[in-house]
């Protein structure tokens, strides 16, 4: 098995990639999740495939279903939520069946998460170096100090300065662009093959949100990591993803390339939130400027 | 990796984790520091206000030594033997002096040195009140974690009723029963008195037993309710949902992180609870026929023998102070957000 920062050093070749069509990583078909307490479904069925160093975006308004999606994917449904229709396929085997070991060792090195408001999903009485190499350590199997120096060049490799004087800071130390880039560390740390980021950017300013997004691009590129984007803000979708799926009240309501989506928009949902980006986006107030 | 790099490695790493060792180094001493600048304060205006007690009290030597028929100047004249006719700072500058030097003065009522008395009974009360708390901390928190991990479930129900019970129960209906039960029905255990450690460790553990689970009850209770609701909350933090995403153990996510953050009110509430056991041992003391400190305050206030009574007190805030001094050290080390002031 090689590990993250072998891969790193080692970009894979994109020709090569695309030679052969990979099997997919992930495998969502047609899923539906319940809430049992409430009696009802939320997420009436939700299909795509992820391969290696593609990306989905999932895209729609809070409570559309994207992060219960992400979340079955993960096996982590909230208390009273469960995938009642479809399936999910990880890495080619069927999750319904996993038991609670089996889930501990396919999380972190098969399917891995980041969200947003990074800062409290870092545990705040841990230096963020030793959150890292936890992970190393017991996912690898890596000795403390191989552990520590691999957590060294893993904050190195997310592009974060100085990344020794990091490893010994506290959450509450750094600012949200670099604990996002920590998390994203963490969560790349035994090597996944798929990464979710469930609004990953979205308490981020602009520019730091570029950056991360650039981030997630240069991974998938060096790694062949499959991302899976989840976010309200289809700047971002349009950024990073090859395919778009738009949600709306636990309903598919559009799928398909993201270009195919964003340019030829089919159902009024997505014409919506296209027409709202171009009334109330910054682009709108540059125009007249570039006209001028 | 390039060779420069490689040598230069090495050299950022020992200064970062020298920088680091420095850091903790800091912050321990910087909690060190503003606990004894709160101590000092508090021991000063605490014995200040105990040393007036007297004057308040308007009790006298006299009176205990030569009854309520002594004449004006027989009392007048035992007072200045007690030195009690110098103005009132010069006294407490004196007796300041001799508590600086442990030095707790003499009793009123029968000329004994209070510092031996102290130290006696202070060796029942420790013993006592050391094993009460460890009896605490691992029942409670063995109860509380388990209670946390099985939330909602009915083993969580029964945890949380029988504490509920035991909290309710003061020591001195505890330390009857345990009498009647333990010691008087099936004669397992000595029904009261102290033997000293140096006498044999078995005996020793023999006689505290029972005063201390009697004192124990209520560590357990605010332990274990305490270790439950701040794990439970522990546990519903998204460093949790971000340990486990990240494939760590139940196990690991528990020891490593849920334990971590959820100590913290823990070990504050048994910070406030060692003042009250110090106080509920002058009871069990009674019921077990302990020599304690606790029975000792209580007979020097009932004589009214004020040189013991501050002595009491001084080495009440010395014992209260010093254990809360230490609670927070260990708070300090595991969680700087308490730091913070978070």
């Amino acid at each position: 098995m090689s590990t993250l920062s072998e891969k790193l050093q080692t970009p894979v070749e994109d020709t090569a990639r695309r030679a052969r069509p990979p099997a997919p990583v992930l495998s969502v078909r047609d899923v539906r999740i319940s809430d049992r307490a409430a009696g009802r479904e939320i997420v009436h069925g939700v299909s795509f495939d992820l391969t290696p160093g593609r990306t989905v975006g999932i895209v729609g308004e809070s409570g559309s279903g994207k992060t219960l999606t992400c979340r079955a994917a993960l096996g982590i449904l909230p208390a009273h939520f469960e995938v009642t229709g479809g399936s999910i396929e990880l890495d080619g085997r069927d999750i319904t069946g996993f038991s609670p070991a089996e889930w501990t060792s396919l999380r972190g090195s098969t399917i891995s998460a980041v969200f947003q408001d990074p800062a409290s999903y870092l545990n705040p009485s841990i230096r963020v170096g030793a959150q890292v190499a936890e992970v190393i350590r017991v996912k690898q199997k890596a000795g403390r100090r191989a552990a520590r120096r691999r957590a060294v060049e893993l904050l190195r490799a997310v592009h974060l300065r100085d990344p020794e004087l990091v490893c010994g800071q506290y959450p509450y130390e750094l600012s949200g662009g670099m604990l996002q880039r920590v998390l994203i560390a963490a969560a790349i740390a035994a090597g996944p093959r798929v990464l979710i980021a469930d609004e990953a950017t979205t308490a981020l300013d602009v520019t730091v949100q570029a950056e991360i997004l650039d981030l997630l691009a240069d991974l998938r590129e060096r790694t062949g990591l499959a991302l899976v984007v989840v976010s309200h803000d289809l700047a971002v979708v349009a950024q990073l993803c090859d395919e778009v799926l738009v949600l709306r009240q636990g309903e598919v309501v559009e799928q398909g390339p993201t270009q195919e989506v964003l340019h030829h928009p089919r159902h009024e949902y997505t014409r919506l939130l296209i027409a709202e980006h171009e009334q109330y986006g910054l682009d709108r107030f540059l125009a007249p400027e570039e006209d001028a | 990796m390039t060779t420069t790099q490689a040598q230069a490695a090495p050299d950022v790493r020992r200064t970062v984790a020298a920088a680091r060792t420095r850091h903790t180094l800091g912050r321990v001493l910087a909690t060190f520091a503003r606990s004894i600048a709160i101590f000092v304060p508090v021991f000063l205006v605490a014995t200040f206000v105990t040393f007036a007690l007297r004057s308040l009290s308007g009790l006298s030597p006299a009176r205990i030594q030569l009854g309520e028929e002594a004449t004006p100047e027989a009392i007048a004249r035992v007072e200045a033997q007690w030195g009690l006719d110098r103005p009132f700072l010069v006294q407490y500058g004196d007796w300041f002096d001799g508590v600086l030097h442990g030095q707790l003065g003499t009793s009123w009522t029968n000329g004994a040195d209070i510092s031996t008395l102290i130290g006696l009974g202070l060796g029942v009360s420790l013993s006592v009140a050391t094993f009460a708390l460890l009896i605490g901390v691992v029942v409670g928190f063995a109860l509380g974690t388990v209670a946390a991990l099985r939330r909602t479930t009915w083993i969580d129900r029964a945890i949380t009723g029988f504490v509920t019970a035991i909290s309710v129960m003061p020591a001195f209906v505890v330390g009857i029963v345990l009498v009647a039960v333990f010691a008087v029905g099936l004669k397992v255990f000595p029904s009261a008195g102290y033997i000293p450690a140096e006498q044999g460790l078995g005996p020793w553990l023999a006689h505290i037993t029972l005063p201390a689970v009697a004192l124990s009850f209520d560590v357990v209770a605010d332990v274990a309710r305490q270790l439950r609701s701040s794990l439970v909350a522990a546990y519903r933090e998204n460093y949790v949902t971000g340990a486990v995403v990240r494939g760590l153990s139940p196990r690991r996510v528990f020891f490593g992180h849920v334990l971590r953050n959820g100590l913290g009110p823990a070990l504050a509430t048994l910070g406030l609870k060692f003042p009250s056991l110090v106080g509920a041992s002058v009871v069990t003391e009674w019921i077990f026929g302990l020599q304690g400190f606790g029975r000792f305050a209580n007979d020097s206030a009932q004589a009214g023998d004020v040189p013991a009574v501050q002595g009491v007190l001084v080495v009440s805030i010395v014992l209260v102070v010093v254990f809360n001094l230490f609670v927070n050290l260990v708070l300090a080390r595991v969680t700087p957000a308490s730091q913070r002031g978070v």
